[in-house]
């Protein structure tokens, strides 16, 4: 069983196709980088695969549960850091936590353990009792991200997890994506190639909709005849853009 | 039940940790019934005008500081509607019913509180001004009071979630200019009759400050129109602004 499966997937708004018969397959325990210019269908691949988007045709899955007929457990699998930090502004960083624990009807001591343990393990105990408005971008991102991981999800969707950062805070990050490697399977999009090629166990490389190529750095560099994801990403965008 | 008390809690916190709540949902009414009662020491006895007595400001100042927990409610929904924050709590096991009842019941307690302050800060007026005011009075009018609170935050719910950031709270100030000066408080709609008058009756703001000023006086006689009439406009506005907010959130994960 995959961890995430689409089969055909198609989103069409109004007068634009954003993603086009997408069969993608991310294995368990995977990192798995989604590549792609801007609109290429990334995130509203990743909104489908979190049932905040109903698939216009074909089929989405995560852990071998249907995004739209089983959406309840769907959501109980699943966590997202969305591209915009996502937090309670007027609420501490501990209060954050502990309110998404009492979305997910944690008990209180399993409220308190898994507190700790993301507060611990995102380094996030100088400013467990600052508000969210008053922290850095940096650090709003890794509570943001604390609190996509706090629900215990078995696939966690990172969308753009570093976007807008500055290089210490981006490389801070990179450290806890390092960390949750093995625990969980995730799902990153994102426009740094540097990143992609950092953290992840597979890419896919998404454009208009459509995914052109997937596989580890050395297959895409294999098939492409370029060395290093950059070149690798050029290569098959120009070649679309020349169709 | 534990998501909505979750959520709940967060926007109670949202509410009270924001320092324009205090000014507006606080500081304006209080002053505003100190204001109101020294422009009554400087009415002449003989104009047998009581329109800002301490009797009768209590519950028109109670309906018009509802009016702005309205607005911090419409604020709350618009901005977590405008940001990614909501998007992240419908990927959550969260149901409807759970945003609806989380964003309505603490904005209910907030009513409540700011009700009781208000009228314990009539008490003292009262007490210095020597104008009796009964407590078990304004006990019920803040009982009465109940439904035009459910009405606002309603309304609140409603504009939050059909306008962002920039137009929601404009047409809440609409609203409060409305209930301000169509609900009879600063004058005596029975006292001006024509047009006016029937406009003011067809609003539900007269209603509730007439029932809030008749519970202060212990009239039961006459509180029963008005509370129905301030609870059918409850009800019309809650039903409306739940499927509204429903309706919204089917669309946007479509």
């Amino acid at each position: 069983m995959y961890a995430v499966q689409t089969k055909g997937l198609v989103k069409q708004y109004k007068t634009k196709t954003a993603v086009s018969g997408l069969d993608l397959a991310v294995n368990e325990g995977e990192i798995y980088a989604l590549l792609g210019v801007n609109g290429a269908g990334k995130t509203t691949t990743i909104r489908m695969l979190t049932c905040l988007s109903k698939p216009t045709a074909g089929e989405c899955f995560v852990c071998g549960k249907n995004c739209v007929s089983e959406m309840s457990e769907v959501k109980k699998l699943t966590g997202i850091s969305p591209q915009d930090t996502a937090v309670a502004d007027n609420l501490t960083v501990e209060e954050n936590l502990r309110f998404i624990c009492g979305i997910y009807e944690f008990g209180k001591e399993k409220t308190k353990a898994s507190v700790d343990e993301m507060i611990e393990l995102f380094g996030l105990a100088e400013y467990k009792n600052f508000r969210a408005k008053t922290l850095s971008g940096g650090w709003k991102r890794k509570l943001s991200i604390a609190m996509a991981l706090i629900g215990e999800p078995k696939v966690l969707f990172l969308d753009e997890p570093t976007l807008g950062l500055d290089v210490l805070a981006r490389r801070e990050l990179w450290s806890v994506v390092e960390k949750l490697r093995n625990r969980m399977t995730i799902v990153l999009t994102t426009h740094y190639m540097e990143e992609a090629e950092k953290l992840s166990d597979r890419i896919g490389i998404m454009i208009n909709g459509v995914l052109k190529e997937e596989g580890t750095l050395s297959e895409l560099e294999e098939r492409t005849g370029e060395k290093g994801l950059e070149n690798v990403f050029v290569k098959i965008a120009e070649k679309e853009s020349v169709k | 039940m534990s998501k909505t008390i979750a959520f709940s809690g967060r926007n109670f916190k949202e509410l009270v940790r924001d320092p324009l709540s205090y000014i507006f949902c606080l500081g304006f009414p209080l002053v505003m019934l100190v204001v109101m009662t020294l422009v009554n020491d400087s009415i002449p006895k003989e104009t047998n005008m009581t329109i800002f007595r301490i009797d009768n400001l209590a519950g028109g100042i109670a309906v018009f500081g509802l009016t702005f927990v309205m607005l911090f409610v419409c604020l709350t929904v618009a901005k977590d509607r405008s940001g990614a924050f909501l998007m992240r709590l419908y990927s959550t096991p969260m149901k409807s019913g759970n945003f609806i009842a989380g964003y309505i019941l603490p904005s209910l307690l907030l009513s409540l509180l700011q009700t009781v302050i208000a009228f314990a800060a009539s008490l003292v007026i009262s007490a210095i001004t020597g104008i009796e005011l009964n407590i078990g009075g304004l006990l019920l009018s803040v009982v009465v009071l109940i439904p035009t609170m459910i009405m606002l935050i309603s309304l609140g719910l409603l504009f939050g979630t059909l306008f962002n950031e920039k137009a929601a709270p404009g047409l809440c100030s609409v609203v409060i200019s409305l209930a301000s000066f169509l609900g009879g408080i600063w004058f005596d709609v029975d006292a001006t009759g024509g047009i006016l008058a029937d406009i003011c009756n067809v609003l539900p703001f007269v209603h509730s400050v007439k029932a809030a000023r008749l519970a202060c006086a212990l009239d039961f006689e006459n509180i029963l129109p008005h509370l129905l009439i301030s609870s059918a406009y409850a009800l019309g506005f809650t039903v409306l602004s739940i499927a509204v907010f429903r309706g919204k959130m089917k669309a946007d994960l479509g």
